[in-house]
């Protein structure tokens, strides 16, 4: 008798201990507080691109969002390493690209959020992310959202990460943006990133996209969708100019792209894809969802005139995660002059495209090399 | 007496009752005949009022193979079984170890119920003794294709008309040998052809087509030519032969929407197609460009991972169920498909150890694992040297055995894949895996 009323008394005792350390699961995680904070977690080590364009301040003092400090970044737009573009991941360990064991099971968490302002407003970032890092070590996430064109004032901005594996996470958090988008640079600030809990959390489904929907309107647009960054073939023979300009046919620039035809990789052919996000070759869950277009259309025109080439397409990719449909046109012979194409895409399924424009040519049937041409104000209609 | 008259006229002698009765039973049996002939007629069921396979458009919209009046879903292999250490142009419709017999029966425990044959051989009757052979034992039923003079040295001279001719008299002594055999199930015609108008593989041109400067109106030119060439073939073939439709072999969709004007004669579409996992919208995009039923006439798998440079059989079976499902979802008759697809053929039955190298004849005798070609829908292997994943002597649901023989026979050893019973269960319920796997979905 005695002894049943120790196991009720300790039983008793058990269950609201229990209680409340379910009660107490952790419901946030912070990548960034305040500078010398205990409960940081990542280092702002991924330094990429022009690296030698970014400078960082950790404990900017001035109007800081929450706390006592906040994050200021300082982007020149120098292209110091000659790449046009920078961007900085939040990592852990510090400087893991993939290559040694580290990260954190965030499971659990279902969004990031950060408040972020510009020193003037208008500051563009291409991109903010969670995860995307790969190597040995893959993060078993890659959630992205952008562009973001920046206010004045801090406003607090979410990556949805609702459904998405968050069992091992090295890149914590990131950014990237380009010279295009800001020639002159830009000075923006970042305060309270921190992966959240909530229970109003929906996975994120896919919304049609309103039209147009532009891939290329000009160099520093944050109407551009997808990067050309899918070279393929002798991509060594391939110079791309996203900001020329050399009589482009609207705004203030257009594309200019040189293909030399040296066969530096010895395929004989070039192209480039542009995708959603960089690099997506089927890897990644993402692209956008088209259906509403009925066409594309953009416009070229050759540096001389008879430039051959042999395909505009858009969607085609195939992996993991496959485009829902391709179509194409070509072999098109460019004019001197503007020349506006138009790719049909009545009947075809756009509800899912990573692969948002394609060109490719080669080397057999362009005798006059190299070839120069330019592209302008490609979009989904 | 009138009344005995008439009584007497009625019933009559014992032996005239005897004649009446025969005269009526004659009378019967005629009019019996009659009707049943007249109803036969009718009905339409009649030997010559339907062909024995044709293709049914429903009222939906969706399309239906038929086979003896009834709708046949085509479960099918491709077949080409050379044995280990011979080359391409094996006769193997001669080897004395008659493969198809143990392949047949292989095929008929899976549930196979058609293979696909690219081009029969030039002996007829060897080529009548394997169509007969499948289809008596084992109730598998045969599709002879052509190649149309695509692999012919030193391109096929689609403009030619000598060529055309010569085609042309090629395949209708083929329909002329084979169209009465109980076995067979339809004709294709060509295959990956239309790459040769694109200039992809085996590029041809004429004078005509080189005046002209516009590249894209070249590659119109060369596939309206082509198109209405298989046209006329196929008329030419159903002037002699009512009782098998005529498909158009084609690289995946390329060049149908001029197939759709040039060539309205054809009966169904019968695609290569290599998309990985999925098909993605094929079912609704013929629907839109050329409104005809579909066969898979090749599509499947190969189970060499590239990238970790072994055999992985689980990749292909994969693949392959992935597949199936797709061509399920798209039958006549299912609620969210296209209702287009009257099946599919795998490619392939059995490895062909020639493949990587048809010219080095030693190769023949080696299961060759460099891959040939790249296709980043084959996603698990990708990350293979210069993304080259695909292997092409692996694509067999059937591998050979270069140490055993076949009991009783010559013929190497058949080893079952993986996928061989992957496909096996899911053809025994297609309908309940549909299913199950929709619920895993949601």
């Amino acid at each position: 008798m005695k002894k049943g009323l120790g196991i009720w008394l300790v039983l008793l005792l058990l269950i609201p201990t229990l209680i409340l350390a379910q009660e107490e699961k952790p419901k946030e995680f912070v990548v960034y507080r305040d500078k010398n904070s205990r409960q940081n977690h990542y280092i702002p080590s991924g330094w990429m691109g022009d690296y030698g364009d970014i400078k960082l301040n950790d404990q900017f003092m001035d109007n800081p969002q929450s706390g006592s400090t906040c994050l200021q970044f300082t982007y020149t737009a120098q292209r110091a390493q000659g790449q046009g573009w920078a961007g900085v991941y939040w990592q852990n360990p510090a400087n893991n690209w993939g290559t040694k064991k580290g990260g954190f099971d965030l499971t659990g968490m279902n969004k990031l959020t950060f408040w972020a302002r510009g020193a003037k407003g208008g500051e563009k970032i291409q991109k903010f992310f969670v995860g995307g890092i790969k190597g040995t070590y893959p993060d078993s996430v890659n959630v992205e959202i952008g562009p973001i064109e920046l206010t004045d004032v801090w406003k607090q901005y979410t990556i949805n990460l609702a459904e998405k594996d968050l069992s091992y996470v090295s890149g914590g958090f990131g950014w990237v943006t380009t010279a295009d988008l800001n020639p002159e640079g830009c000075t923006f600030y970042l305060d309270e990133i921190k992966f959240e809990f909530d229970p109003k959390m929906k996975p994120e489904a896919k919304k049609p996209e309103a039209m147009p929907f532009y891939v290329y309107s000009d160099r520093g647009s944050i109407n551009n969708h997808y990067i050309p960054s899918g070279w393929m073939g002798d991509y060594g023979d391939i110079k791309y100019d996203g900001a020329s300009k050399e009589d482009p046919y609207l705004g203030d620039s257009c594309i200019k792209i040189t293909y030399t035809g040296n066969a530096t990789q010895g395929a004989g052919w070039a192209g480039i894809y542009w995708q959603n996000p960089a690099n997506n070759w089927g890897t990644v869950d993402a692209g956008f969802d088209l259906s509403k277009a009925t066409k594309l259309t953009f416009w070229a025109r050759g540096a001389k005139g008879k430039e051959r080439i042999e395909e505009f397409k858009v969607g085609g990719i195939m992996g993991e995660y496959s485009d829902s449909d391709s179509a194409s046109i070509g072999p098109v012979i460019l004019n001197k002059e503007w020349t506006k194409y138009e790719i049909d895409l009545r009947g075809k399924d756009m509800s899912y495209i990573i692969g948002g424009f394609c060109w490719a040519t080669n080397i057999a049937v362009n005798p006059d090399l190299p070839v120069v041409f330019y592209l302008d104000e490609i979009k989904y209609e | 007496m009138r009344l005995n008259t008439n009584k007497s006229l009625l019933q009559g002698t014992k032996t005239e009752r005897g004649q009446n009765r025969k005269n009526l039973l004659f009378w019967c049996l005629a009019i019996f005949i009659s009707l049943s002939f007249l109803i036969l007629l009718l009905s339409g069921a009649g030997p010559k009022s339907k062909p024995k396979v044709y293709i049914q458009k429903l009222k939906n919209g969706h399309y239906s193979l038929m086979v003896e009046g009834k709708p046949y879903i085509v479960k099918g292999v491709c077949y080409n079984p050379i044995p280990i250490g011979q080359g391409y142009d094996y006769d193997w419709w001669q080897d004395p170890y008659k493969p198809w017999l143990v392949d047949g029966k292989l095929m008929q425990e899976m549930g196979v119920n058609t293979v696909r044959i690219y081009q029969p051989s030039d002996n007829p009757e060897a080529v009548k003794r394997v169509i007969r052979d499948l289809y008596e034992l084992y109730g598998i039923r045969t599709i002879l294709g052509h190649w149309l003079g695509l692999w012919e040295y030193p391109c096929p001279f689609y403009a030619d008309k000598d060529f055309q001719e010569r085609i042309k008299k090629e395949v209708l002594q083929m329909v002329n040998y084979y169209k009465d055999e109980p076995g067979l199930l339809l004709w294709i015609l060509g295959n990956e052809n239309n790459y040769s108008c694109l200039g992809q593989v085996r590029p041809w041109s004429s004078d005509e087509i080189d005046k002209e400067s516009d590249p894209h109106t070249q590659r119109f030119m060369r596939l309206k030519i082509y198109y209405s060439f298989v046209n006329e073939l196929a008329k030419e073939i159903k002037r002699i032969d009512q009782y098998h439709p005529v498909a158009l072999g084609n690289g995946e969709l390329v060049g149908l929407e001029v197939a759709s004007q040039f060539c309205p004669d054809i009966d169904l579409i019968a695609c290569i197609i290599y998309r990985g996992k999925s098909f993605g919208n094929l079912f609704n995009s013929l629907k839109t460009i050329f409104d005809k039923p579909i066969l898979l006439s090749e599509f499947g798998a190969d189970s060499y991972d590239a990238y970790l440079k072994k055999e992985e059989q689980n990749m292909q079976a994969f693949f392959l169920e992935s597949q199936w499902r797709q061509i399920w979802q798209n039958i006549a008759g299912q609620k969210t498909g296209t209702g287009n697809c009257i099946g599919g053929t795998i490619f392939e039955w059995s490895d062909e150890w020639w493949k990587h190298n048809e010219f080095d004849s030693k190769g023949w005798s080696i299961h060759d694992t460099e891959s040939g070609w790249s296709n980043s829908s084959y996603y698990f292997d990708i990350k293979a040297k210069d993304n080259r994943n695909m292997n092409e002597e692996w694509f067999g649901i059937v591998a050979l055995s270069q140490d055993e023989k076949e009991a009783g026979a010559g013929l190497d050893k058949r080893i079952l894949r993986k996928a061989y019973y992957v496909i096996r269960e899911f053809w025994r319920n297609p309908y309940k895996n549909l299913k199950i796997k929709n619920k895993k979905a949601k």
